[in-house]
């Protein structure tokens, strides 16, 4: 499997849903300011490939006509960090007090400012920085709430656990000597990470510094291991669980709150506007294990019959399927880069945030149709 | 000295070019792969330049000799008239070898071109290859580099998206590899062999094998041309003789084999076609065992590979026993839907007609059996076809052939549990017990005593019921919704055949004390799981939606309308009690009318229902009223 298939498959489950109104995947877009130090433009070429044209429609300047794309928000480069949180990660943070799971992800080609945007300058760790990103100023609103809350006689325990999916591979980032991970599912806790160090925190502060030190990790292993951290996924999770007596009842009640850095889009290429590419045998191992993912298209056109596939989900998927489309609040960050030399990105990162608002809750019930009326 | 080319074979110069090309080979095919990632097509580049330089190397051969000797010329028009007699000499011919040469060479700058990102360049040596061969394409000397040459220029087109321009590459490939079958059928010259010098030559065996793997390439990637341009039948018949190739020419991945064609099986499943489905399991299951056994438990412990391969083989064996149950289940379900008549109780007139077709049928079967693209190599062949036999293709007619099929299900539910365990796999557990509850559903309906039959339901609600309470339906939504409603239709079809038995023995209203209270159980228990699937639909604050989302729509308004006749069938010898549950029947039918006159839309989705419910709504006051004034009669 190719490093970026994650996102491939995130795609792919994003492009295979219906059409209408709902409001479980939100998207964002927010256009990064131009400079000249990110390699993604040639000095002195000013000229934009996009523009904002109100708080919710972007304007691309394609050939012939230009096009317009509607989302939830579109921010343009002045927008402060502060209001990226306040729109993105506020409600979501609300609702993970109130029981419910919360993602957020960040998705862009790689220089569009998604680590920018997450946790803010790359050099600072200074958690009262004016340039902070979405991911600290959460761990602040939440224990913010959590401390009004324990007030009311409301108790809260809060660990994370920090991992990188690197070629379909688990890494722990909060214990680097430690072995590969696997995914395993448990009909209380649901789908998680077996293994992964969970560390508790009581406030802000330690969280972040559980963060930054998965970070340290995470450029770490770029170097010394050979991971490129453009072609990985970084999931940062917070379980939050809530304790209340209420008249000798207890009451317990469980979230999450997932933070993810996507792959640099830029790797998915031959997904989006080369999707007729043909898979190619690997001769050395007589390989042509693509040729299931043919039939299994195949086998996808056929409606309401039963089936089973034998290909399992890619690990991003499978570890955030609530977030895809399931019992969760979810927003999508899509970063994108206004230099007209980014044209081609930029179309598929706002093509891919267009359809991620099509995701929709895939409840299907195996209803008897014949059984109705007797 | 018959051919010019031939004396230069063995010369040191032409030593040096052989060498020269396993270098590059070398470097393109080994070295290439431990490039640093900022500096990707390293080993690429420094193979091109390789193979520029035995470009002109050839070039300047070419300029000596024909200097030397006239003869290269005449050794062309040599071939032209060979041409034009209809016979071909090419092979035989010293220009036939340079252009040979040259056209590899321009194959394998093409090649390096492309995977350096350089497509028109690329593109470009491609089509100079064609030309310089293409008017011989078919001699043993140049068919496997036609093939070769041409599914490159489809992989390419494809990549242009231009699919068409690449499926005529494709097809053109599969054409001159048929037409040099019919023609010659030896084993053609591998192009690498032309540049290896005489001791290298390959063997008779090996060149036939690097031929066939060329063109099961050409096969799978026109499955894939064919399945981007729709044309899905096509494209299932290149996979399906993609995965034949490989098994005869012994060129596959045992275990990988074996997942391709059990995902075959479900195409052929999903179109109804049994046989077919049928053949590529026992072929998956057959070819999964040349995987090798499943290593024990201690080994795994001991090392960390045979941990993995442990982890591989079980799951994917467990995969196929997946494939298998929904054959059993989808052959059951069609047989139920080809006998059930309107209101989904078996048709014994239909059952009495389909019995006589099948002698027929039976006859039918044997002959398209035989021209059925059949899996296999000699030693397989066997074992695939003794493991046909054991299961069924055609429909069942009556219930001894559908507990067949639901014993040989049964024993593959088995199977896939024994890996994909409830703690670990909690949603593939699931789906796995949801089959199971689905083929006792289909068996049910074969069987005629309707005791037994309630028994076959009391299973699905133990296997299910306990699941449905204990998953977490934070993580678990949907599936526990799918749970909820199953149960509650379980509950509702074993309180049917109830009634339907208590009524044949005596007439409602002389029931027992001891089947009111079975008929009420089941009633309540249906109810509640309906609710509680009404209850999942609730948004964190706790309120119900004003509007259904499209996909829950009709299952939350048939369950409403259910939960409404389920109020008004229990039996309550106290009027109060009765009134008490028409009033919550008639609260929920208000629902169902209700929605259906603010959403218009709704009414294609629950068409009856709606109808219904509106009815009800204006006849169960009525009911009620009677009941009222029947109660202050009686007091």
């Amino acid at each position: 499997r190719s490093p970026g298939s994650g996102t491939k498959l995130l795609y792919s489950s994003v492009c295979s849903s219906r059409s209408g109104d709902n409001d479980s995947i939100k998207v964002f877009v927010r256009v990064r300011p131009l400079t000249q130090d990110t390699g993604l433009t040639t000095d002195g070429d000013q000229n934009l490939c996009l523009t904002v044209t109100s708080n919710n429609t972007i304007r691309l300047h394609s050939k012939p006509e230009p096009r317009t794309f509607t989302y939830d928000h579109v921010a343009d480069m002045d927008v402060s960090q502060d209001s990226v949180f306040a729109g993105v990660a506020k409600n979501i943070v609300e609702s993970c007090m109130n029981g419910y799971n919360g993602t957020i992800f960040a998705y862009g080609q790689t220089g569009s400012g998604k680590t920018f945007t997450m946790l803010g300058p790359s050099d600072s760790d200074n958690f009262t920085d004016e340039l902070r990103g979405v991911i600290p100023r959460s761990f602040e609103y939440l224990f913010s709430l959590i401390n009004k809350e324990v007030e009311r006689s409301k108790s809260f325990l809060c660990k994370c656990s920090f991992i990188e999916i690197y070629n379909e591979q688990i890494y722990d980032l909060l214990d680097s000597a430690s072995a590969t991970l696997f995914l395993r599912e448990n009909i209380k806790k649901g789908v998680f990470v077996e293994g992964a160090v969970e560390k508790f925190v009581t406030s802000a502060s330690e969280a972040y510094q559980v963060l930054s030190m998965g970070w340290r990790n995470r450029r770490v292993a770029s170097t010394s291991m050979n991971r490129e951290s453009s072609r990985s996924h970084a999931v940062f999770t917070m379980a939050l669980e809530s304790k209340e007596t209420v008249n000798k009842l207890v009451n317990i009640r469980t979230s999450q709150l997932n933070l993810v850095d996507l792959a640099g889009s830029e790797r998915q290429k031959d997904t989006h506007t080369e999707g007729s590419r043909l898979k190619e045998a690997s001769s050395i191992n007589l390989s042509l294990m693509c040729l299931g993912q043919v039939i299994m298209s195949l086998v996808d056109v056929a409606n309401g019959k039963n089936r089973h596939i034998c290909y399992r989900d890619s690990k991003l998927t499978f570890l955030l399927r609530d977030s895809l489309g399931g019992n969760a609040k979810t927003y999508i960050i899509a970063n994108v880069h206004p230099g007209s030399k980014c044209f081609g990105e930029t179309l598929s990162t706002l093509q891919f945030a267009q359809r991620a608002k099509l995701i929709k809750n895939k409840a299907m019930i195996n209803e008897d149709s014949q059984g109705n009326v007797r | 000295d018959p051919v010019g080319n031939m004396a230069s074979v063995n010369s040191s110069d032409w030593r040096a070019i052989c060498e020269q090309f396993t270098t590059a080979l070398n470097l393109t095919e080994v070295e290439s792969r431990k490039d640093p990632e900022n500096d990707p097509f390293r080993s690429k580049y420094k193979a091109r330049e390789i193979l520029r330089e035995i470009y002109s190397a050839l070039k300047n051969f070419e300029a000596t000799e024909a200097d030397s000797e006239t003869s290269g010329e005449r050794g062309e028009e040599q071939v032209v008239d060979g041409e034009k007699d209809g016979q071909c000499f090419y092979g035989d011919s010293p220009a036939g070898w340079r252009a040979a040469k040259l056209a590899a060479v321009e194959y394998f700058l093409g090649v390096n071109h492309i995977e350096t990102e350089e497509l028109s360049a690329g593109q470009e040596h491609l089509m100079n290859c064609m030309k310089l061969i293409d008017k011989w394409s078919t001699s043993s000397m140049n068919v496997s580099l036609v093939i070769h040459v041409k599914n490159q220029l489809g992989i390419l087109w494809s990549g242009r998206g231009e699919t068409e321009t690449a499926k005529a590459f494709l097809e053109t490939a599969e054409g001159t590899y048929l037409r040099y079958m019919k023609k010659e059928g030896s084993p053609p010259t591998d192009m690498t062999e032309y540049f290896s010098t005489e001791e290298n030559q390959l063997t008779h065996q090996e060149r036939t094998k690097r031929f066939e793997l060329a063109y099961t390439h050409t096969k799978y990637y026109l499955a894939q041309v064919y399945q981007y341009l729709g044309e899905t039948e096509l494209s299932a018949t290149y996979c399906h003789s993609t995965l034949q190739r490989q098994l005869q020419l012994n060129q596959f991945n045992p275990m990988e084999w074996a997942l391709n064609a059990a995902t075959l099986s479900q195409y052929y499943i999903n179109k109804g076609l049994y046989m077919e489905g049928r053949h590529c399991l026992s072929a998956a299951t057959v070819i999964s065992g040349l995987a090798g056994e499943v290593p024990s438990e201690a080994a795994a412990e001991e090392s960390e590979r045979e941990q993995e391969r442990r982890d591989q083989l079980r799951q994917k064996r467990a995969d196929i026993a997946r494939c298998w149950i929904k054959y059993c289940l989808n052959l059951l379900l069609d047989a139920k839907k080809a006998l059930e008549d309107n209101i989904g109780e078996l048709d014994g007139d239909r059952q009495e007609e389909l019995k006589a077709a099948r002698r027929a049928e039976v006859e039918e079967e044997e002959k398209s059996r035989k021209s059925a693209l059949l899996f296999g190599s000699e030693d397989t062949f066997d074992s695939i076809a003794s493991l046909e036999e054991k299961v069924q293709s055609l429909t069942p007619l009556d219930f001894t052939d559908a507990r067949a099929l639901f014993l040989v299900g049964q024993t593959y539910v088995t199977q896939a549990k024994e890996y994909f365990e409830m703690d670990g796999f909690v949603t593939d557990h699931i789906e796995i017990l949801q089959d199971h509850s689905a083929l006792f559903r289909a068996l049910a309906f074969f069987e005629d005593d309707l005791e037994r039959r309630c028994k076959m339901h009391k299973r699905r609600v133990d296997m299910l019921e306990p699941i449905c309470n204990d998953l977490n339906g934070h993580y678990y939504l949907v599936i526990r919704r799918q749970l909820m409603f199953e149960l509650a239709e379980i509950y509702n079809e074993m309180m049917d055949l109830k009634l339907t038995v208590a009524n044949c023995q005596s007439d409602s209203e002389t029931l027992d004390s001891h089947t009111i209270k079975k008929l009420n159980h089941l009633c309540g228990a249906s109810a509640k799981f309906f609710e509680m699937f009404l209850e999942s639909l609730r948004s964190p604050e706790g309120k119900l939606p004003e509007v259904l989302e499209e996909e829950v729509l009709r299952p939350a308004l048939v369950a409403r309308f259910r939960v409404a006749r389920l109020y008004s069938r229990v039996i309550c010898p106290v009027i109060s009690d009765k009134l008490e549950n028409l009033n919550k029947s008639l609260d929920h039918y208000k629902y169902v009318a209700q929605y259906g006159d603010a959403h218009p839309e709704a009414s294609a989705a629950v068409e009856t229902e709606l109808e219904l419910s509106r009815e009800m709504v204006s006849l169960l006051p009525i009911k009620i009223n009677r009941l009222k004034a029947q109660m202050i009669s009686n007091n």
